[in-house]
């Protein structure tokens, strides 16, 4: 049986991390999310924001789901105002579509997190996740403008607009952004755009060490190259580039960057151009596509040979193996881990002792339940958990939304 | 305010740090908003974060307003002091905490100048990105609290994109450490609603920064231009080719001769100029630079100059900068406004500007972030002359219907503060604005710091608010569908 809102029961089908929700809906307008919502807060109902479902598993061990809202239906482009290169687009919309939508005028929305042909705009900014091309573009914080929420007493409320430079009251929109659905669901966004470059070309370089890599890394930026991607990636170790601008610029710098390897006594490829794509597809599989725990460690960039030195001895010590891509200059890690679930549980817990508060951290993304049992997948949040917590107080006073798989546990 | 809470005061910082003498107070009566005056009941200068947390945890304590100001040029009044309650004012705090090359980070106390933080890493081929005009005497602190903007954000994005973590007292006197150095934080993005809060979520008392390489390649070109439609249409132009200048500024024909009365940066005398500016790869800024001649002349550009060394380059930047302070040559007075408007709508907003200027006869000058569609409408006026300092607030208040009219926003990068704070119901609705309490109150539940900025109180702004406009996405028109 379907309602307004969509709302039916759950059904097998639609477990989320193995617990079947007692009711689904899924509405297809603002005013549905917001009936939801309001009918949810009424019923005493714990809510769960389910976009394209591919991070759902993530966060803390879920016990149990009352109403899982899903954003599918709200799967259009509102506007694109490509003279202004700025678009709007509803939350359920996967961002493979909203930028096939976009490139009719050569833009797109600069994110490349994994898996775009499932993960939704909402998704993507309530779990603000970016991939390798954040390095040039920024992380979903950086490039939206606007934003349509429901908050979980139903209320629908704006915040920013359709211009990229606005500092008319506060940034609401950014605080939903990482919020992992925790405060309100997102129902549209207005971000700001990037054209699409008329060429690119991929540079994979082989080095012997971290240190060594990161040296050249380093040094290709300080000769004033501008990569669009500058990832590090395992095993075997290795500095990938992506450049991106116009055919005769992306040429000159991906020859300087094969030619600079040597001498950091590397080995530098360039892809062929029809390579490419397979290239990023594989890059970014051997990370998320395959089981294991699924790690975000964030690192200051003089500390990443350090990091990545200790990692490889204390994986190994424990008998544990790992594949990891990242993000060099922001020192952005994601890593797979695989072995003994309790040596995995120590490998996080001694790296985040290694982390001073506010020089790194290291978040537990996907995992098991016995290792999310082990450990607590977000670590400290430090002196400003009581903050975030009023935070949530404030705009889910009894706790509907995404209870206790907020950011740090909220 | 009680002579006993100010001798409290004097106990807990020590009376070097308290200003009480009302004629002393009167220094910090306004910010760069003139027209908006309050002397505060006391200032204090303290030059620690405890001597902040003091100040701070005694007003909790008495139920006393505050209000933190860093170097007073904000135009939004937003440093107006409370006249009941206490100035927190930050210059003293203005050490440079640590420079960190290796990971491009720079931490500052608040009261440290913005292009302080350049000059102390330019000797390792560093800057500071975000550039506001009046660079050499703002503070970090007042940056943060404003979001500012600068020329060359086009590119670069704002301060929000610039701070990583900042340590502040909040209004309870506890010290919080918001993000940190590395470019993530677990939790909710605290920083991301704190930068440009207006000072009125807490006191921050140390500021992150990420620091950029000097780019490899800068090339500064200027035009000059028959009428602003084609100036306009050019800055279309130049978007629509997907070239991203680090910098795209217009000044219309006032702000250049202003300009030239006052700094003489040899601008040609045309009804407008648009300085770009590109820079990255060489090979790059080499193509980019050779479409944007190409536009240019496209759109009847003329007198192009092109910076052949730094000094020139600076000569072109120092006129822009200095247009706001230049208006000084040709008008007695003038208000700044700024507003933002879908940069493909800059023809049509200007020439209703124009149309405005003869009705009201007022001269109107213009000098703008062309690229993020940020204006920044001087209104010219005469205290001397009865009644035409209300003129002049009235038109600019006109101008800012026109930015709404498009769909853009009351402020793009000098605050609501207490100027503007009565014209926020025209952009958002109630339940917008509840929402936005909601972040209010959980930081500052007795509503302690900074009171009476950014939200229309009834008190401030009477009981009728302004026409709500549906969501700019929806009203604007300019939406195509897709
Ligand atoms: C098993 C698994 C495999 C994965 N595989 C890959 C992979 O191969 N490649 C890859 O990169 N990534 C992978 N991911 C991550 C995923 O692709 C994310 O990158 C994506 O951005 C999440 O988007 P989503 O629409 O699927 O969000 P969901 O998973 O549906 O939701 C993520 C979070 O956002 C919240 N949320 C969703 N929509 C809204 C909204 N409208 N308003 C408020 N909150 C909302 C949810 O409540 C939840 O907290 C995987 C994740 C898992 C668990
Ligand atoms: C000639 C001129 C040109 C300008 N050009 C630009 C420009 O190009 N771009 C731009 O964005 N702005 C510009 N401005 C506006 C102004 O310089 C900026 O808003 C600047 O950031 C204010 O810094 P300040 O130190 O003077 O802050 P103040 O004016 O003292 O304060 C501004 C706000 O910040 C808060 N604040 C200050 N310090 C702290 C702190 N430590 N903790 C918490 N809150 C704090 C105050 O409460 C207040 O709300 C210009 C101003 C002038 C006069």
């Amino acid at each position: 049986m379907h309602d307004a809102e969509g709302r039916r029961t759950g059904a097998a089908a639609d477990a989320v991390d193995g617990v079947v929700p007692r009711w689904v809906a899924e509405p297809a307008s603002q005013e549905g999310v917001a009936r939801t919502l309001a009918q949810a807060g009424a019923d005493g109902h714990a809510v769960l924001v389910q976009g394209g479902g591919t991070k759902l598993g993530w966060g803390p061990r879920l016990e149990s789901v009352d109403v899982l809202l899903k954003t599918g239906r709200l799967n259009e482009v509102v506007a694109h105002r490509h003279g202004d290169l700025t678009a709007t687009t509803q939350s359920g919309i996967t961002l493979a579509e909203t930028n096939e939508r976009l490139s009719a005028h050569r833009q797109w929305l600069a994110l490349d997190p994994p898996d775009r042909a499932r993960a939704t705009v909402g998704g993507i900014l309530a779990t603000n996740d970016a991939g390798p091309r954040r390095h040039r573009h920024g992380a979903p914080r950086d490039l939206i403008i606007g934003m349509t929420l429901v908050r979980a007493d139903g209320v629908t409320a704006q915040s920013g607009g359709i211009v990229v430079k606005n500092v008319a009251g506060y940034d609401v929109a950014r605080l939903l952004t990482g919020s992992f659905g925790s405060l309100g669901v997102i129902v549209d966004a207005t971000f700001k755009l990037a054209p699409l470059a008329e060429a690119s070309s991929t540079v994979v370089v082989e080095l012997p060490d971290a240190k060594v890599a990161v040296g050249y890394a380093v040094d290709l930026l300080s000769r004033g190259l501008t990569p669009a991607a500058l990832e590090i990636a395992t095993d075997p170790l290795r500095v990938v580039l992506k450049f991106e601008s116009l055919e005769s610029v992306t040429e000159a710098q991906a020859e300087e960057a094969v030619t600079l390897a040597e001498t950091h006594g590397g080995l530098g490829q360039l892809l062929e151009v029809d390579a490419q794509n397979e290239f990023w597809t594989a890059h970014e599989r051997r990370v998320f596509a395959e089981d294991g725990t699924l790690l975000k460690a964030v690192v200051l960039p003089a500390n990443l040979p350090s990091s990545l030195s200790w990692l490889d001895e204390a994986t190994a010590s424990r008998g544990l193996s790992y594949v990891l891509a990242g993000q060099a200059a922001l020192s952005v890690l994601h890593l797979r881990l695989t072995g003994p679930v309790e040596k995995q549980a120590a490998l996080v817990s001694e790296w985040r002792e290694r982390l001073t508060l506010g020089r790194g951290s290291v978040v537990v993304r996907r995992a098991t339940a016995e290792l999310k049992a082990l450990t607590d997948v977000w670590g400290s949040v430090g002196d400003t958990f009581e903050v975030m917590r009023e935070v949530k107080r404030r705009f889910d006073p009894r706790a509907t939304l995404n209870p206790g798989r907020g950011p740090g546990g909220l | 305010m009680t002579p006993e809470f100010i001798d409290e005061l004097e106990q807990r910082i020590g009376s070097e740090a308290v200003v009480r003498d009302q004629s002393e107070l009167l220094t910090y009566e306004s910010d760069g908003l003139v027209s908006h005056r309050s002397r505060p009941g006391v200032a204090v200068l303290p030059r620690t974060v405890e001597q902040v947390r003091a100040v701070v945890r005694a007003c909790h304590e008495a139920g006393v307003p505050f209000v933190a100001r860093g170097q007073g040029t904000g135009l939004s009044g937003g440093a107006l002091p409370h006249p009941d309650g206490v100035l927190i004012v930050m210059t003293r705090m203005n050490r440079v905490v640590e420079i960190d090359i290796p990971n491009e980070r720079i931490t500052v106390e608040p009261g440290v100048m913005n292009l302080e933080v350049t000059r102390q890493v330019t000797p390792h081929g560093y800057y500071y990105a975000p550039d506001p005009s009046s660079q050499v005497i703002c503070s970090i602190g007042g940056n943060l609290a404003e979001n500012s903007g600068g020329a060359h954000c086009l590119k670069y994005g704002f301060t929000v994109h610039h701070v990583l973590g900042a340590e502040a007292v909040m209004p309870d006197g506890t010290l919080v450490h918001v993000g940190g150095l590395a470019v993530d934080s677990p939790g909710l993005d605290l920083l991301g609603v704190l930068v440009g809060s207006e000072g009125t979520l807490a006191v921050v008392t140390k500021v992150m920064l990420r620091l950029l390489r000097r780019p490899e390649s800068v090339r500064t070109l200027l035009a000059a231009f028959d009428s602003t439609d084609n100036a306009g249409n050019a800055v279309s132009d130049v978007i629509a080719a997907g070239i991203i200048p680090a910098a795209i500024e217009m000044m219309d024909r006032t702000t250049i001769r202003a300009a030239e009365a006052a700094v003489q940066p040899g601008f040609p005398d045309a009804e407008a100029v648009l300085i770009v500016e590109l820079d990255g790869h060489e090979a790059e800024v080499a193509a980019q630079f050779e479409q944007i001649e190409a536009i240019f002349a496209k759109n009847q550009g003329w007198g192009v100059q092109v910076a052949r060394d730094d000094a020139q380059r600076g000569r072109i930047w120092m006129g822009r900068k200095a247009a706001f302070a230049a208006m000084g040559r040709v008008s007695p007075s003038y208000y700044v406004q700024d507003g933002v408007i879908p940069r493909s709508r800059l023809p049509e907003v200007l020439r209703r500007i124009r149309q405005l200027e003869q009705d009201s006869g007022l001269t109107i000058g213009n000098v703008f972030h062309a690229g993020d569609g940020n204006l920044h409408p001087l209104v010219c006026y005469d205290d001397a002359v009865e009644g035409q300092a209300e003129l002049a607030e009235r038109v600019a208040s006109e101008i800012l219907s026109y930015c709404l009219d498009v769909g853009g926003s009351l402020t793009g990068e000098h605050g609501i503060g207490a100027d503007k704070a009565c014209h926020m119901p025209k952009m958002f609705g109630d339940d917008d604005l509840a929402t936005m309490q909601l972040v209010r109150v959980a930081f500052d539940p007795e509503g302690l710091c900074n009171p009476d900025k950014l939200f229309p109180t009834p008190r401030l702004c009477g009981e009728v608010p302004g026409p709500y406009r549906a969501h700019p996405a929806e009203a604007a028109g300019l939406a195509e569908r897709v």
